[in-house]
């Protein structure tokens, strides 16, 4: 209820959020899209700086072979983007298009997206499934990480007091890539009950790279990298697949949740592994 | 603290709590065709178009419209001179209980102001956060679909007016 909330700071630029946010004898916190800080149990919080109004985080740009996207950047600019193209591109507008609604989607942000994680979260086991960086800033200075160091440690954990998460950068990928994700929930708005993302790349008609993340069957996005290791150097099979998709079925740590059993949901996920693995090869070989 | 923005065109500069929400500070302002449902972002009722975009104001923490443009239905029309959007509603049937209504027509208004000749399928994608208990969706997809003809054939008719 953000109970001890008395302001808002409202900067323009990056070093500006970054100082508001260092602001000693203060407790301060990021809003962007504001659609989990509004619902937020945290009666510590003095003020928020609301940095959806950087102008200079809010963009989708192609440069050499990587699409940056900026962390203000509303989801629905993602869903909509028709620059974005190809296996990576393709698979980021068809998943930002399954998150909520467009009233939701217009509020979300691609940063606050990824800096609150939750099982339900669309986009973050597609940057897992795709290779993706993270570019955090804490005024001028900036690092630039993996996704997958930033989901691992847990962002809040992750990210210093006064740093921010400022782009996402997503390789493209050309020919021989193909993507998939796969949302399997009870109805066409409710949270995910299964999450798939995957990856597929060729390479003299070997698999040289493959990516299973997960997530919502899991408590939080994560790579099953035994799995992944079945595919890799081989040539693609029907066999192979079914292979590494009853891998992930068992190596994947399975949340409890009132909708399905566990069991059940295993079950499901080795399907759904399958067919989305079937669907980036089918994309790769094009 | 202190919230400015401009509703419907006109500004205001509202004593608000930094942690209210967004549809309880329009309403209070006296703009009752913004609805309470749910709370949490799910069913549209709130929507109003913040910066020209339609949002959740139910999830919108107040303090985040500071400098916005605000657009609820009591700027779109009213009974004596409603939206093409209002009329089609009213005229296709897809006004029952009505309590969807406001939002339904701020996310219909959006897709029209972007987008003046959407198909159905348009529709159904720029509606998808706007439950509607009453009328099973077809009507108020044909009202927003007649609504964009009938908003095509009046600038036609009033092209040089301007
Ligand atoms: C009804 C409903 C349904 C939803 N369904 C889905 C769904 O199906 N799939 C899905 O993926 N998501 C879904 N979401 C969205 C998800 O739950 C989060 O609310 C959303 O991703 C948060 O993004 P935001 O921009 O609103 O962040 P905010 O609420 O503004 O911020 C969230 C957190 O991230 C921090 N933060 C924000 N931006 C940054 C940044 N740039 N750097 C560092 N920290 C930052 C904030 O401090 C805060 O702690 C849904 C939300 C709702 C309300």
């Amino acid at each position: 209820m953000l109970k001890k909330l008395t302001q808002f700071y409202y900067p323009e630029t990056i070093e500006e959020a970054c100082k508001y946010l260092g602001k000693k004898g203060e407790k301060t916190a990021v809003v962007a899209g504001g659609t989990s800080e509004a619902l937020r149990q945290d009666n510590s919080i003095e003020a928020l700086v609301d940095i959806s109004r950087v102008k200079e985080l809010n963009y989708i740009r192609k440069d050499s072979s990587i699409y940056r996207i900026g962390a203000t950047t509303p989801i629905q600019d993602i869903y909509k983007c028709s620059d974005l193209k190809g296996p990576s591109g393709e698979i980021l507008k068809y998943t930002a298009g399954k998150i909520g609604s467009t009233l939701l989607r217009n509020s979300i942000t691609a940063g606050g997206n990824l800096a609150a994680i939750f099982p339900w979260s669309d986009l973050p086991p597609v940057y897992l499934a795709l290779d993706a960086e993270v570019v955090l800033r804490k005024g001028k200075p900036k690092r630039t990480v993996p996704v997958e160091n930033l989901i691992n440690e847990r962002p809040n954990k992750f990210l210093g007091e006064n740093e921010i998460i400022a782009e996402i950068a997503v390789p493209v990928y050309g020919k021989g890539t193909g993507t998939s994700f796969v949302k399997f929930a009870k109805t066409a708005n409710d949270y995910s009950m299964i999450t798939v993302a995957t990856r597929v790349t060729l390479k003299s008609g070997k698999i040289e790279q493959a990516r299973i993340a997960l997530n919502a069957v899991t408590i939080s996005p994560v790579r099953i990298k035994d799995a992944e290791k079945i595919l890799e150097g081989q040539k693609p099979t029907s066999d192979l697949i079914a292979e590494a998709a009853a891998k992930t079925a068992e190596k994947a740590e399975i949340r409890k949740d009132f909708r399905a059993s566990k069991e059940y949901k295993r079950e499901v996920l080795e399907v759904l592994v399958r067919r989305s693995l079937e669907e980036a090869l089918e994309m790769a070989k094009k | 603290m202190k919230l400015n923005t401009r509703i419907n065109g006109k500004d205001y500069c509202l004593e608000i709590n930094p942690n209210a929400m967004l549809v309880d500070v329009l309403r209070q302002a006296g703009l009752k065709s913004v609805k309470f449902g749910c709370g949490e972002g799910s069913c549209g009722c709130c929507a109003v178009m913040i910066d020209g975009k339609p949002r959740n104001s139910c999830i919108t923490l107040a303090g985040l419209a500071e400098g916005a443009e605000i657009l609820t239905v009591e700027g779109m029309g009213n009974p004596q001179e409603p939206h093409a959007l209002q009329q089609a509603f009213v005229d296709s049937g897809s006004t029952q209980c009505g309590y969807c209504n406001p939002g339904s027509l701020i996310a219909a208004k959006a897709l029209l102001d972007s987008n003046p000749n959407p198909s159905a399928e348009d529709v159904k994608d720029a509606l998808d956060g706007n439950l509607c208990r009453c009328t099973g969706y077809v009507k108020r997809i044909d009202a927003v679909l007649s609504a964009a003809k009938a908003m095509k054939k009046s600038k036609k008719t009033s092209r040089g007016k301007k």
